[in-house]
């Protein structure tokens, strides 16, 4: 005979303002096996968690229902509850009548007999639960970080500084992500190579961190503690070991095109290092723009060279390692605004990217740090058009967060270095950061015109000859009413951080969820930042959401204290919740085997059936789902539990 | 910089700088608004002045201004809105509703801005000769003799000049039509 304990919480006025929480208790009273039922402001509580503490002991209680929120909030606290009390920790049932009731339903009689519905449910389910033990693998103590942007080093630093060897990932030939590329960094107006490159140095010099630069992650199996990453090394037709990186292969190659770094302001080598301060300060050689590897001769680089460290011949490599936990720092893609035709972004030269004016700004960019328009003359009059591509239902919903501030920033360059007015055209001006308000004032004191209104777009229609060449702005000053037409010389477009344009393959490698905006999603979004769906995965930076530095820097080094607390404790407990095949009604056909995503099923040819290898399952229940025997269960999810909680819910 | 200012200013003839007393507002107005057919998407405008940078009619019209006239809803000041014939303006051009970041269709909204207001009698005089033509007529451009000679001419059977069940599908809008004294 099975003793049941019932509990509801009122969650506040969560549930109990929607739901008579004492009815709920009286009706659970009247279900089969439920030996005490009790409602509570706050089950989570201490005094609550007590509370079923003390029932198990005086009640001899064996099954434990809390009627209360998403098993994914405190489905582990109560477990622990049970666990402590001498019960197993399987032998709890959450029905969630908090998000999946009293908040969705607007009506409270049908909620109340929804919630009814989910309790007499979750009786019926727990009455069948069996115990399972719970059990604890080895973590490996390496972590793979993927990203060599500032979220990526800064993980990377934390977790070797804490003694665990670090395998860094980056796409290109070098770290540093898009600070590099920055020039000054708000508010405090820091050089950016100038914090960077300390940083950059480090990662690469440190013993515990192996970087792989211009590799890319090619596959990822296994699960928490015990990953197994296979990385592919692209062809660099450089010899990384013998290069000295003097550099006289990039004076002597005779093919020049547009850099990628320089955003199409400068021009690199087809054989190059991405900047100076790079690291590792080693060149490659980019095949589709190398004359001997398009046209067959040349070879200028090799006949320079005087460590004979190019080859040609050289292929793509792949390496395997084994990490106990990844880091997931792939940063964020700048919005192209060519889409925003009013803008004339690609059609007017002098309009451009935020990433573009850094470059310029930048002493070591194309300009030497001068503003300069494209006919290389200084602008008089500049505009920075606002929430370029965000807050915008057309493109992104959201607020890209980091905008208002590099604004701010680019109006103190450019008044420090030109005479030219600056005007803003900004629909709120969001300064929430540190020394961020205090930024924004110095910024107005420094002369920035600030209109508020959207650009609506721009033209190159003057109206007088001292027009002609201009560029129009056209926009509303909401707080005076005026229609504004602002003839100005360059247009900087404050476009939104946006999501990797490849997103989806990463995600889909990493299995990690995305949220509506395309970024990575978190766990939690306020008490889980950095976790994911997947244990043993976490995200840091950008990828995640937009983000500027010190959050980007602060949201990585709690990664890398998940990925640390993970490795020092060297044990993690993995899911009980596992499937198993009853070999006696194994028919050995195997399509388990086929469908298992992680290959934890063998199939044993002198037995002529297939076992689950409990260690590698991770509970996802495809097996069960396609086993036509019913020999694959999938534990805590057996036939007999889910269909009798289904009856339940439907027979009144 | 060049602001387009044409006198009267707006903001005088809206009452700019006057104190408003809360009795003037009606703060129901915004969601009696939302729940017009197109007036749906009004509480999102974050009054960025995209439509109003952008509207071909705020440039000859001093009293139009789109942003201002959702301002005004939302504020509640419903008889500014539907008394004065500045919602008629809009010449529906659209381009306010292309280029509006949040999606608050603001050509739409102005159909329903006017359809409310007719109905509380607000409308500029054309309105009510043009319903007049469709209940007598049943057309806005009714045919006449001379018309029907034209076609005669050219082998075509003439058409009546007038199809007055088109009047019954006005309903209780043809009544807008005849004259008050009736």
């Amino acid at each position: 005979m099975r003793r049941i304990g019932v509990y509801i919480c009122h969650c506040g006025t969560n549930i109990a303002g929607k739901i008579d929480v004492e009815k709920l208790a009286e009706y659970a009273r009247g279900l089969p096996y439920v030996a005490v039922a009790r409602d509570y402001r706050f089950m989570c509580s201490e005094p609550g968690q007590e509370q079923i503490r003390k029932d198990i002991r005086e009640h001899g209680l064996d099954r434990v229902v809390v009627a209360a929120c998403s098993p994914r909030m405190h489905e582990q606290t109560f477990r622990k509850v049970c666990q402590e009390s001498g019960i197993n920790p399987y032998f709890l049932q959450i029905a969630n009548i908090r998000e999946q009731c009293s908040w969705v339903s607007e009506d409270p009689a049908g909620a109340m007999h929804k919630a009814m519905d989910l309790l007499r449910a979750a009786v019926e389910r727990v009455v069948r639960h069996r115990p399972l033990p719970s059990q604890e693998v080895r973590v490996h103590p390496d972590v793979l970080v993927v990203g060599g942007g500032i979220a990526g080093i800064q993980a990377a630093l934390d977790i070797a500084e804490g003694g665990h060897r670090v395998h860094l990932v980056e796409r290109l030939q070098s770290i540093g992500g898009h600070m590099a590329q920055l020039d000054k960094t708000f508010p405090t107006l820091d050089c950016s190579a100038c914090i960077l490159t300390p940083k950059m140095v480090a990662a690469g010099t440190h013993p515990l961190i192996t970087l792989h630069t211009y590799s890319e992650v090619a596959d990822v199996s296994g699960f928490v503690g015990n990953f197994r990453v296979t990385i592919r090394h692209k062809a660099t037709y450089v010899d990384h070991k013998r290069c000295t990186g003097c550099g006289i292969c990039q004076q002597k190659c005779p093919k020049r095109v547009p850099s990628e770094y320089e955003e199409g302001l400068g021009l690199r080598k087809a054989i190059y290092t991405l900047f100076p301060q790079a690291v590792p300060n080693k060149p490659v050689i980019d095949r589709q723009n190398c004359i001997y590897f398009t046209k067959g001769r040349c070879r200028a680089c090799e006949k320079f060279c005087e460590m004979k460290a190019i080859d040609f011949h050289q292929e793509d490599w792949e390496e395997v390692v084994d990490v106990g936990s990844i880091i997931v720092a792939t940063g964020y893609d700048l919005m192209d605004p060519s889409v925003m035709e009013l803008y004339g972004y690609g059609r007017y030269p002098n309009v451009i990217t935020p990433l573009q004016f850094e470059r310029m700004a930048s002493a070591a960019g194309p300009t030497g740090g001068r503003i300069l328009l494209k006919d290389g003359k200084e602008p008089k009059d500049v505009a920075i058009l606002h929430c370029v591509g965000s807050r915008d239902k057309n493109y992104h919903e959201y607020c890209s967060r980091v905008c208002c501030m590099y604004a701010l920033k680019f109006a103190h360059l450019i008044r420090e270095r030109t005479s030219a007015n600056v005007f803003h055209f900004y629909m709120d001006m969001r300064c929430f950061g540190k020394g961020y308000e205090e930024f924004y004032e110095r910024v107005q004191s420094e002369g920035a015109i600030l209109i508020r209104g959207k650009a609506a777009r721009i033209t190159d229609e003057g109206l007088a000859s001292e027009e002609e060449g201009r560029l129009v702005v056209h926009a509303e000053d909401t707080l005076s009413g005026e229609s504004l037409r602002v003839p100005v010389d360059l247009v900087i477009l404050a476009t939104a951080m946006e999501p990797r344009s490849d997103a989806e393959d990463v995600a889909r490698a990493f299995r990690l969820g995305r949220s509506r905006d395309g970024f990575f999603l978190e766990q939690h979004p306020k008490l889980a930042p950095v976790s994911t769906a997947s244990a043993g995965i976490f995200l840091a930076g950008t990828c995640q959401g937009p983000k500027d530095i010190p959050d980007t820097v602060a949201h990585a080094s709690a990664a890398a204290a998940k990925s640390l607390s993970l490795a020092s404790r060297g044990m993690v407990e993995v899911e009980s919740m596992v499937s198993e095949i009853d070999p006696e009604l194994c028919a050995g056909c195997r399509t388990c085997v086929a469908l298992c995503p992680a290959e934890a099923i063998e199939y044993l040819p002198r037995l002529r059936v297939s076992r689950i290898q409990a260690a590698l399952c991770q509970g996802c229940g495809a097996c069960a789902a396609a086993c036509p025997s019913g020999a694959a269960q999938l534990k805590h999810f057996t036939s007999d539990q889910i269909l009798s909680e289904i009856d339940a819910l439907m027979g009144a | 910089m060049d602001a387009q200012r044409n006198d009267p200013s707006p903001a005088v003839e809206m009452g700019e700088g006057r104190m408003m007393d809360e009795g003037e507002l009606d703060f129901g107005f915004a969601q009696e608004v939302s729940a017009e057919p197109g007036g749906e998407g009004i509480v999102k405008c974050f009054a960025c002045g995209s439509c109003s940078a952008g509207c071909p009619v705020r440039r000859f019209h001093p009293t139009f201004n789109p942003r201002r006239i959702i301002r005004m809803v939302l504020l509640g000041m419903r008889d500014a809105v539907l008394r004065d014939p500045f919602v008629w303006l809009c010449a529906t051009c659209f381009t306010c509703q292309e280029r509006c970041p949040q999606g608050v269709r603001i050509a739409d909204l102005m159909r329903a801005l006017k359809n409310l207001a007719l109905r509380s009698g607000n409308m500029p005089e054309g309105i009510p000769m043009q319903v007049n033509l469709l209940r007598e007529k049943g057309t806005l451009y009714p045919l006449d003799e001379f018309d029907n000679k034209k076609r005669t001419k050219a082998g075509l059977p003439p058409l009546p000049g007038a199809h007055e069940d088109v009047g019954v599908l006005l309903g209780d809008l043809a009544d807008l039509g005849r004259p008050k004294e009736e």
